[in-house]
This record gives C-alpha cells, sequence and structure tokens, in this order.
C-alpha cells in the first residue's frame, strides 16, 4: 500500500512555472480564437504573441528581482532551477522572439504566416526553450529540447517551399538522431551516478573521485554529440547549412540566436564542472570542438555564394568562438559568452532581417539562388540606405570597433588571455581576420559593383513594411550603440553569472 | 582667462565645421560670413589676452585634459599663452580674420566657396593648436594639421593638375622634414623624459652636447621644411597654385613662419648649441640671398612674391640663429603684415587681370586701380625697408645683429639682399601699375576689386606701416621670456653710417627699378632679348635648376626603384605570399565543401563519424587511464621518462 504523499503547495514553488505557463497559455489562446474565427488578419496573433511575450518578460523581470535578493529559486520538486544563467538566457530568448515576430508583417504575404497555427507553436517553442535553461533536471532538458525542436521542425517547413519540406527533413531526421545521443548519454549519467540532477551528478562524481573515469567518458561523448548537433560545432554542423537555406531569413536568424542561447545554458552546466574537475581529456576535445568549428566554418564561409549560406556559416564560426567560453569556464568568459550573444542578437537578427527584406518572391534569372551575392551588386546606387545598414551589420558581425559585435570579440578574447589560453586568444583573433574576408566581400558587392542590368530597384522598398523597419532600425541602434550600453550590461550579466557560481 | 584661451583656440573649429556643413551644398554665403565672425571672436580673445599678458606678465596656462597615459608616458593636452604665443596668436587671428573677409569677395565667383571657407578656417585652428601648444606633442598635431590644410588648399582647384602636383610636392617634401622634426621630437623625449617646454627645456643643460646637437639639428629640419629652407625650398613657390588668399595667409604670413617660431620656442635648446646657431644663421642669409636673386628675373607676379617670402624667412633665421629671438619674432609679425597685404593686393591685380599672372603683360595699372596701387606701393617700401615703414626696424635691426655679433660676412650678404629685395619688388610694383597699358593688347578690361576687399585690407597697411613704432614695447613684453640682448652698434657715428648708408643704397636699387621698368619701352618679352640669352639670366630663370636637379636625381631613381620594388618585392615575394595564404584558405574551403553535399544520408553518417571518433579517443583515453602504471613501465623501458 503506497503512502499518499503529502505535498504543501508552497513548497512546490508554482512561481518558478509562471515565465513558461504564459507563452503556453497565450498559444492555446490563439489555437482557441482561431477555432472559433478562423479567417482573422495575421497582425492580430502579432499582437497577441507579442502581448504574452511582453507579460513573460515581466514576469522574468520580476523573478529576476527575486533572485537578485535570495539566490538561486528551487520549485515543484526541485525540478525548476531559477538561477541567473536560466535568467539571462530567458532574457535573451524572450526578447530576441519580440524582435522576431514582427517581421511576420511584410507587405508582402507568405505563406506561414497566414495560418494561426504558426504563431501558437512559435509559443509552444519559447516555452520549451525556456524549460530547457530554467532546470537542472537532464529529463525537463530533453522535454523542453524535444519540444522546442519538434515545434521548429513544423515552422521550417511552413516556409512552404520545397527548399523548407527538404530542411525540415533533414532537420528532423538529425534532430532525432541527436535526442537518441543526448538520452543515451543522460542514461549513462543516471546509471553512473543515480540521478538526473546534475548537481547531484556532480556531486556524486566528486565524492567518488572520477573512480569511473571510462563510463563516464562516454557519456560525455554522447552529450557532446548532441550538443555539438545543436550548436552545430564542426562535425555535427552538416544540417546548419541546408536548413538555414531552406527556413527563411528570419527564421534562420532566430534559429542563429535562440536555441543555440539554450543549448549553450545547458552545455555549461553540464560541460563546466567536468572541466573544472580536471578531465584533461574533455579539455581537449573542446579545445579541438573549438578551434576546428571557429576554422572550417570560415574556411566554408569564404568560398559560399549566397549571402545566407555564407551567414549560416558565419553563424556556426561564432557559435565555435562562443564555445571557448565554456572551454575557459571562468566567470569572465561565462559573462562575456552572455555579452556577446545579446550584441550577437541585434546583429544577425539586423542582417537575417535585411534579407528577409530583399525577399522576392520569383527568383530573377541572373541570380543562382535567392540571396546570391549579385543580387546585391551596386546596392549603394540603388537603394543607399539599405546598402549602408547591411555594410553595418557586416562590419559588426567581422568586430570592427565601436560597432556591437567587436566588443563581444574583445570581452571574449580577453578571458581567454586571463584564462591562460592565449593561443586559443591568438587563433580567435586570426579567425576574426579571416571572417573579415566574406563580410566586407558583401560589402564590395554593395559599394563597388555595377548593378545587375534588368535588376528589381523596388525589392527594398516594397517589402519594408513599418514593422520591419522598425526592427531593422532597433537592431541599427543596438549595434552603433552598443559602445554606450556595454559596461552597464557586463556589470549585469556579470553579477547574475557570478550569484549562479559560474 | 581659460574660457577666453579656449574661445580663441575653438572659434575657428567651429567656424570650420559650420562652413563644412554646406560643403557639398551650393555657394552659400553664410558659410563665409559665419566663419568670419567667429575668427574676429578669436581675434578679440586673443587680444584680451594680450592686453592681459602685456599689463600683467602673468601666463595662462590650462591643462584641458589627460591626452596620454600609458606606462610612463604622460602628455596632458595642455595649453600656454605666454608673451611668445600671444604674439603668433595675434599675427594668426589679425591675418586670418582680414583673408577671410578678403576671401568672401575674392571666391565670390567659385563654386567651392563653402570647402574653402571650411579648409580655411580648419588651417587657422591648426594654427593656433600649434602656437598654443604647451608641449611638443600638441606642437607637432598642429604642425601636420598645418601641412593638411595647406595641402588642400594648395590642391583646391583640383581639376587642375599643376595644383595637384603643387599640392603633392609640398605634402611630400614637408613629410620628409616632418620625419626630421619627430626624430627630434624623439630624441627630446628620450633624453629629458618630458614633452613638455618648461620641463623638457629645464632638463637640457645637464644634457651632453652631442645630444643636444642632434636635438638641434632635428629639429630644426622640421623648421627647414615647413619654412620652406633651401635645399626643402621648392615647394613654396609652386604652392603658389592655389588661391591668392591662401598664399597670403598660410605661405606668407603663418605656416612657414612655423619654423621660425618652432627655433624661437626652443631657444633654450639653441642657446646651449651655438655652433647649430650658426650654421642656422649662415643658411638664413645663404637662402635670402638665394631666393632674392631668383625673384630677380622671375616674370610670375605671384612666385616672385614666393621669393621675397623665402628671402625674409632667411632673414629671421639669421636672427634665430644669432641668439636674437626677439628681433626674429619681430621681423616675423612686420613680414607677416606687409607681405600678406602684398599678396592680397596681387590677389586684385589678377582678379582684375582674369588670373593673369605676367606683370609684363600688365602696365598702367594705377589709372584703374587707385587702391591697390597705393597698398602695393606701400607694402613694397615697408618691404624694402624704408624709414620709417615696418620693415625698417625689423629687418635693419637684423643687420644690425649681424654687425654688432662680428659675422660681417653674414651682414654684407643680408646688406646686399636688401638691395635685390628692393628692386625686385619695385620692378613688380614699376611693371603692374606704372608705364604703358601692355594689357590692352591681349584685350583685357581691368577693374578694381570690390570696396570691401579693400577696406577688409586696410587694417594691414596701417599695421605695415606703423608696426615698427611698437618696437620697445615688444622687447618690453617678450623678453620676458626671451634672451633681452639689445644690439647697438658701439660707435654712433658707425650707426647712423650704416643707417644711412643702407637706406640710401636702398632707394638707389628703387630708383633703378623704377628707370628700367617705368617707362615706356618695356616690352612683353618673347625670348629674344639680349638678356633673356645670358646664362646668368637662365640660370636664375630655371631656379639654379634645382628642380630640374631633383627631377633626374631624386624622382626618377625613386620611381625606377619604386618599380623595382613593386615588380620584384611586392608583386613576387610580398603579394605572391598572401595570395598564397588566401588561396590555401580558399581551396581548403572549396576542397572540404564537398563534405556538405545535401544528402541526408551523407549528413547523418557524417554524425556518426563524429561520435565514433568521439568514443575512440574517449576509449584510448580510458584505457591509458586505467592501464597507466603498465604504460609508464613500457615507456621507461624504451627510454621516454
Amino acid at each position: 500500500m503506497l503512502e499518499p504523499v503529502n505535498v504543501t503547495l508552497e513548497s512546490l514553488n508554482l512561481m518558478t512555472l509562471t515565465p513558461m505557463l504564459i507563452p503556453i497559455i497565450g498559444a492555446l489562446l490563439i489555437l482557441v480564437i482561431d477555432l472559433f474565427k478562423s479567417d482573422l488578419h495575421k497582425s492580430l496573433y502579432v499582437m497577441l504573441s507579442i502581448l504574452f511575450l511582453f507579460m513573460d518578460f515581466a514576469v522574468l523581470a520580476n523573478t529576476s528581482g527575486v533572485v537578485a535578493q535570495n539566490g538561486t529559486l528551487m520549485g515543484v520538486f526541485n525540478v525548476m532551477h531559477i538561477d541567473g544563467l536560466a535568467l539571462l538566457s530567458q532574457f535573451i530568448i524572450v526578447i530576441a522572439s519580440m524582435l522576431f515576430i514582427p517581421l511576420a508583417l511584410t507587405s508582402n504575404s507568405f505563406h506561414e504566416f497566414s495560418y494561426p497555427e504558426f504563431f501558437a507553436l512559435f509559443l509552444f517553442m519559447i516555452s520549451g526553450f525556456q524549460f530547457m535553461v530554467a532546470t537542472d533536471n537532464l529529463i525537463l532538458v530533453f522535454v523542453g529540447l524535444e519540444t522546442s525542436s519538434l515545434a521548429l521542425y513544423t515552422l521550417i517547413a511552413m516556409h512552404n517551399r520545397d527548399k523548407s519540406f527538404e530542411a525540415a527533413v533533414k532537420y528532423f531526421t538529425m534532430g532525432a538522431l541527436a535526442a537518441g545521443f543526448y538520452s543515451f548519454g543522460a542514461m549513462i549519467f543516471y546509471a553512473l551516478t543515480g540521478s538526473v540532477e546534475i548537481n547531484q551528478i556532480a556531486a556524486v562524481l566528486s565524492a567518488n573521485g572520477y573512480a569511473d573515469i571510462a563510463y563516464l567518458l562516454v557519456g560525455v561523448v554522447f552529450m557532446l554529440a548532441a550538443f555539438g548537433f545543436k550548436l552545430s560545432l564542426v562535425p555535427f554542423h552538416t544540417w546548419a547549412p541546408d536548413v538555414y537555406e531552406g527556413a527563411s531569413a528570419p527564421m534562420a536568424g532566430f534559429m542563429s540566436i535562440v536555441p543555440k542561447i539554450a543549448a549553450f545554458v545547458v552545455a555549461m552546466r553540464i560541460f563546466e564542472f567536468l572541466v573544472h574537475s580536471g578531465i584533461v581529456w574533455l579539455e581537449v576535445i573542446l579545445y579541438i570542438f573549438v578551434v576546428v568549428t571557429m576554422t572550417a566554418a570560415n574556411i566554408w564561409a569564404l568560398v559560399q555564394n549566397d549571402v545566407k549560406r555564407m551567414l549560416a556559416y558565419s553563424s556556426i564560426s561564432h557559435a565555435g568562438f562562443v564555445m571557448a567560453a565554456i572551454l575557459i569556464g571562468t566567470t569572465q568568459a561565462n559573462s562575456a559568452l552572455f555579452l556577446y550573444w545579446v550584441l550577437f542578437t541585434f546583429t544577425n537578427l539586423g542582417s537575417f532581417s535585411m534579407l528577409w527584406i530583399s525577399r522576392q518572391k520569383h527568383i530573377p534569372i541572373y541570380q543562382a539562388s535567392d540571396h546570391s551575392y549579385n543580387k546585391f551588386a551596386g546596392l549603394i546606387k540603388t537603394a543607399p540606405v539599405a546598402a549602408t545598414i547591411m555594410a553595418l551589420f557586416m562590419l559588426s558581425l567581422a568586430g570592427i570597433p565601436p560597432f556591437a559585435l567587436f566588443w563581444g570579440k574583445f570581452y571574449m578574447i580577453a578571458s581567454a588571455v586571463t584564462g591562460g589560453y592565449t593561443i586559443l586568444a591568438l587563433i580567435m583573433a586570426l579567425n576574426s581576420a579571416i571572417a573579415g574576408y566574406y563580410y566586407l566581400k558583401l560589402i564590395v558587392y554593395m559599394f563597388m559593383k555595377e548593378p545587375v542590368q534588368g535588376a528589381d530597384l523596388y525589392v527594398f522598398t516594397n517589402n519594408a513594411s513599418l514593422s520591419l523597419r522598425t526592427i531593422v532600425g532597433v537592431a541599427v541602434m543596438g549595434t552603433i550603440f552598443a559602445f554606450v550600453a556595454v559596461n552597464p550590461l557586463l556589470e549585469f550579466i556579470t553579477a547574475f553569472v557570478y550569484n549562479s557560481g559560474y | 582667462m581659460e574660457l577666453l584661451l579656449y574661445v580663441a583656440l575653438f572659434s575657428p573649429l567651429v567656424g570650420s565645421l559650420f562652413a563644412s556643413l554646406f560643403g557639398a551644398s551650393k555657394k552659400n554665403i553664410i558659410a563665409g560670413i559665419v566663419p568670419s565672425l567667429l575668427l574676429f571672436t578669436s581675434l578679440v580673445a586673443s587680444s584680451i589676452l594680450l592686453a592681459f599678458v602685456l599689463s600683467t606678465g602673468q601666463h595662462v596656462k590650462v591643462e584641458m585634459m589627460t591626452w596620454m597615459a600609458t606606462g610612463d608616458l604622460y602628455i596632458p593636452f595642455g595649453f600656454l599663452v605666454d608673451q611668445v604665443s600671444v604674439t603668433m596668436m595675434m599675427v594668426v587671428t589679425i591675418v586670418s580674420t582680414i583673408v577671410h573677409v578678403y576671401s568672401i569677395g575674392y571666391m565670390d565667383h567659385d563654386k567651392s566657396f563653402n570647402r574653402f571657407f571650411a579648409w580655411l578656417s580648419a588651417f587657422v585652428f591648426s594654427m593656433m593648436v600649434l602656437v598654443m601648444s604647451d608641449n611638443f606633442a600638441g606642437l607637432f598635431i598642429g604642425w601636420e594639421g598645418v601641412g593638411l590644410c595647406s595641402w588642400a588648399l594648395i590642391g583646391f582647384w583640383y581639376h587642375k593638375e599643376s595644383a595637384t602636383w603643387a599640392a603633392n610636392e609640398a605634402f611630400i617634401m614637408n613629410r620628409i622634414a616632418d620625419l626630421g622634426m619627430l626624430i627630434g621630437i624623439f630624441l627630446v623625449y628620450w633624453n629629458t623624459g618630458a614633452l613638455q617646454y618648461a620641463e623638457a627645456f629645464a632638463a637640457m643643460p645637464g644634457l651632453e652636447h652631442a645630444t643636444l646637437v642632434w636635438m638641434g639639428i632635428f629639429l630644426f629640419i622640421g623648421a627647414m621644411g615647413k619654412s620652406a629652407q633651401f635645399p626643402l625650398h621648392t615647394w613654396l613657390a609652386d604652392a603658389m597654385e592655389g588661391p591668392t588668399p591662401v598664399s597670403a595667409l598660410i605661405h606668407a604670413a603663418t605656416m612657414v613662419t612655423a619654423g621660425v617660431y618652432l627655433v624661437v620656442r626652443a631657444n633654450p635648446l639653441y642657446d646651449l648649441i651655438p655652433s647649430v646657431g650658426i650654421f642656422i644663421a649662415s643658411l638664413g642669409a645663404f637662402v635670402a640671398l638665394f631666393a632674392a636673386s631668383m625673384a630677380l628675373v622671375n616674370r610670375d607676379m605671384k612666385r616672385i612674391i614666393a621669393y621675397s617670402t623665402l628671402s625674409q624667412l632667411g632673414y629671421m633665421f639669421v636672427a634665430a640663429g644669432l641668439g636674437a629671438y626677439w628681433v626674429a619674432l619681430f621681423h616675423l609679425m612686420a613680414h607677416a603684415f606687409f607681405k600678406a597685404l602684398l599678396f592680397l593686393g596681387a590677389g586684385n591685380v589678377m582678379h582684375a587681370m582674369h588670373d593673369e599672372l605676367d606683370p609684363f603683360k600688365m602696365g598702367g595699372l594705377k589709372k584703374v586701380m587707385k587702391g591697390t596701387f597705393i597698398m602695393m606701393t606701400l607694402a613694397s617700401v615697408a618691404l624694402a625697408g624704408i624709414f620709417p615703414f615696418a620693415g625698417f626696424f625689423s629687418k635693419d635691426l637684423i643687420l644690425e645683429v649681424g654687425f654688432v655679433e662680428h659675422h660681417y660676412i653674414i651682414y654684407s650678404v643680408l646688406l646686399f639682399t636688401a638691395g635685390l629685395t628692393a628692386f625686385y619688388s619695385f620692378r613688380l610694383v614699376a611693371l603692374i601699375f606704372h608705364g604703358e597699358e601692355r594689357y590692352k593688347i591681349f584685350g583685357v578690361h581691368p577693374h578694381e576689386a570690390y570696396k570691401f576687399m579693400l577696406i577688409a585690407m586696410s587694417p594691414l597697411l596701417l599695421l605695415a606701416v606703423t608696426a615698427g613704432a611698437l618696437k620697445m614695447t615688444y622687447f618690453e613684453m617678450v623678453t620676458a621670456v626671451l634672451p633681452a640682448t639689445e644690439y647697438h652698434v658701439h660707435s654712433a657715428a658707425t650707426y647712423w653710417i650704416m643707417t644711412i648708408g643702407t637706406q640710401l643704397f636702398v632707394i638707389a636699387a628703387i630708383a633703378f627699378a623704377y628707370k628700367k621698368y617705368a617707362n615706356s619701352s618695356v616690352k612683353v618679352p618673347d625670348g629674344t632679348s639680349a638678356i633673356e640669352n645670358r646664362l646668368c639670366y637662365k640660370v636664375l630663370w630655371n631656379q639654379y635648376y634645382i628642380p630640374y636637379f631633383y627631377e633626374e636625381y631624386f624622382v626618377k631613381p625613386y620611381r625606377e626603384l619604386s618599380s623595382v620594388f613593386w615588380r620584384y618585392v611586392d608583386m613576387k615575394v610580398v603579394d605572391a605570399t598572401v595570395d598564397g595564404i588566401a588561396n590555401i584558405l580558399y581551396t581548403t574551403g572549396e576542397k572540404t565543401r564537398v563534405m556538405q553535399n545535401g544528402n541526408l544520408s551523407t549528413m547523418l553518417r557524417w554524425m556518426v563519424v563524429g561520435l565514433v571518433v568521439l568514443l575512440s579517443l574517449a576509449v584510448v583515453f580510458g584505457l591509458a587511464v586505467r592501464h597507466s602504471d603498465e604504460i609508464s613501465l613500457f615507456l621507461s623501458g624504451l627510454g621516454v621518462k
């Protein structure tokens, strides 16, 4: 006869669940509205999504106040684990989503945004990511990961082009494999330690002095493969270029930011305690991952003929660059990771939005693909403002001061140097130099080439609705005036990262 | 007082920025008026500072901000107004205000009117930084700033090939000299550990003599470039390609005197190394004669005045080299006034003659251009050094310095040059204003300049006439910071003989010039007359063949060398290396991109490959840990520790 379990409501601390529940409620509401009245305009759903994301943001802000005072919050049988990392990453997730959703309001109507399900799925995905970062329970991480991934596959497919279906199927298949890796890894951890909570695992492992190192490494390998897939580390990156190309431009930009920050946080939780406990093997492997991902992705980006694919590879390279923080593992490095990602959010979302604005319904003959370089040839003459903005984002991505990403790279390399990884810092700097080439290549196309004969001069002006302009404007402001915000932002981030013990 | 200092310094900058706002738009009179007003503000502020310094004898010193602080290097951005810099400030602001107002009329029909004022005011700002800085670093910033503005203004009419060429020549010549200057500044910092004038000079007496000599030489090389001393003089005459107000402001009154200012400013250094001083003085005397001789035969109105400037700079260096710093500065000031006046007058003539520069094609212009005629004549009188005009007081003083210091060769050279100066100045005046109206052959209808331009010039006229009277006041003021040596010829008889003799000599030269060029028999030379075929004429006409020499022996070999470097070193080594690296990266990319062939099976395989590789590494590592004892035993058996 089982004893009835007595649980008081206070001990559950349900408040920890609110940020995730809000988007879920929003998604359900959208579905219900659609059930009753199906032909509503997409702007309603956009507004509803923004409203719920805003509420989510407000709750997060409130929670962050509590966490700043009382330290880490635990709830729901200690499954929820709201610390500084969870909050920072949720802030990034929610803000990036708020910047993403208005991009649905193009002047040209595109297929996916006419479905209300798009917005519902989007909100489900957000709550999935939030679950992923706000726990150290491997099972809940898995649930969050799968919730968000499944939603994401569908969202990609909704772009409704052949390439999108292809991308979605590829992503789904490889994602399934990665999920298998993840659960296998989690299983090994559980078998070794009898727990699925990362801090418990760490405690047990250090208590027995890492006796079963060989088995542990097998588990770590599976985890590495799973997160290598999510973070698109070479050689688990193969999905990224195809999926980015198949997805709509803003979706690609979104994918380069939000899923990755969620994965970074989980990777930070899992790998850093292992690196700190002196597993040299992991350190070496992470080092190789970082260097290979940065360099190889950069070299591939050099030879792309399509701007979107170039940006895809560049995003992979950026991910490798930031992965260095997990290897270095100091508070400074982890803070630099979040700073980098905030700045990257503005710049990368901005550049993908520019691609989105230049989206054509039919690809003209002179273009090999939707965003081939020659589409941007001579842009300074046909659309000077667009060309300048695009150039600004490219300069920022290349890390040219004083634009946003310069500061990210700067603090990241500085943390590598203070962490004692001088050679790594050198490799990072060299890679930034290589990356400069392909970003500047686009600028050369825009500023120094003649426009292609018969090019559509109004691509940019036609598609740029007010909301798109606003988003691009926000991204531009964030990129240019980053230098004002960097210091307070870094202080804010460092306080949170430090308080959560990373 | 500090506020006034900032006002004096930054008003020109504001003016420049204001005018540059209109840079790309059509001519807007506001773009001329506002900078002029701001310069006038700067002039007023400088005058108040002058009055303050004059009445109290105190200096105004501000430290605006720390400019650089890395390690031991600490350079505050400081400014200093003392008796020397306030003199320069007055000269700069007076002449530039006048030139600005004048330019509103002169550049009236130019379509780049706004751009002109942006650069002109930027020049004034740089010049103010140069003279007001209290350290060598600030001086150098101003030094480069004026160089840049001078480049932009000489090449102002950039569509003219000759203008861009002249601009580049000036810029490159100055860069060569600036290298010397920079080395000098490094030496100062290296040996004294300070860049502030006060601290650096205070440390100098304790240094080795040889070090000081090198410092003095390298700093003087900088001065030689900016003040166009031989052998870096060729750019100044070519710089006349710029608009005439630019010539008046930059290439007569202010920038070219920066070299003299530098030597005067560094007087504690040059006092310690009299041998370098003698060299400076000798070079100055040589340049005075050398430039004056070239002015004798030249047929370009502006170039004649430019050579005259060069010659007068030589005089200033004589004074500075002989330790008579206050005399040099005084001549600098007086010269600025009458030379600027002369240039602006020449500008009027040029306008009247539709940019004709050959005075032989003019003649008899006094009837139509009375105002300009009077002004240019008086300016020439002042330049020739006739009592009681400004030139008499300042230039004769330099002669006296040479005499009193027993440098009789220098003295005689300068005396002879004074005669030449008088001759070529009045040759010019006679050719332009007297004699027959030769311009009629060319169908030109000259007209006088705008009235406000003449009114703008009148303060210069006043100063050119009266500046000499300020000599004693001036002496008392600047000798607070400069060595106070009075130069008196011992016996009164010698003094009077010298003075009157010089005056008579100069007057004779003037009379000769009038006789020769003011009559009706002057023809436009056509290369056939006897004098034009004489050797000495040809040598002078070709500027001693120095430009030719430079072209043949510096420019051409340099070009050859550059071409060799380009073809063999740059293309074959540097470019090949860089391209090689890029190609390696690129081909690696091309070769490995097949990894991304879009095939789902391949992609999945890659993931599994990655996993398997990691796993096998983990297994190897795990086994290695487990069997570490055996492995180390095995390795030690192999001799590996």
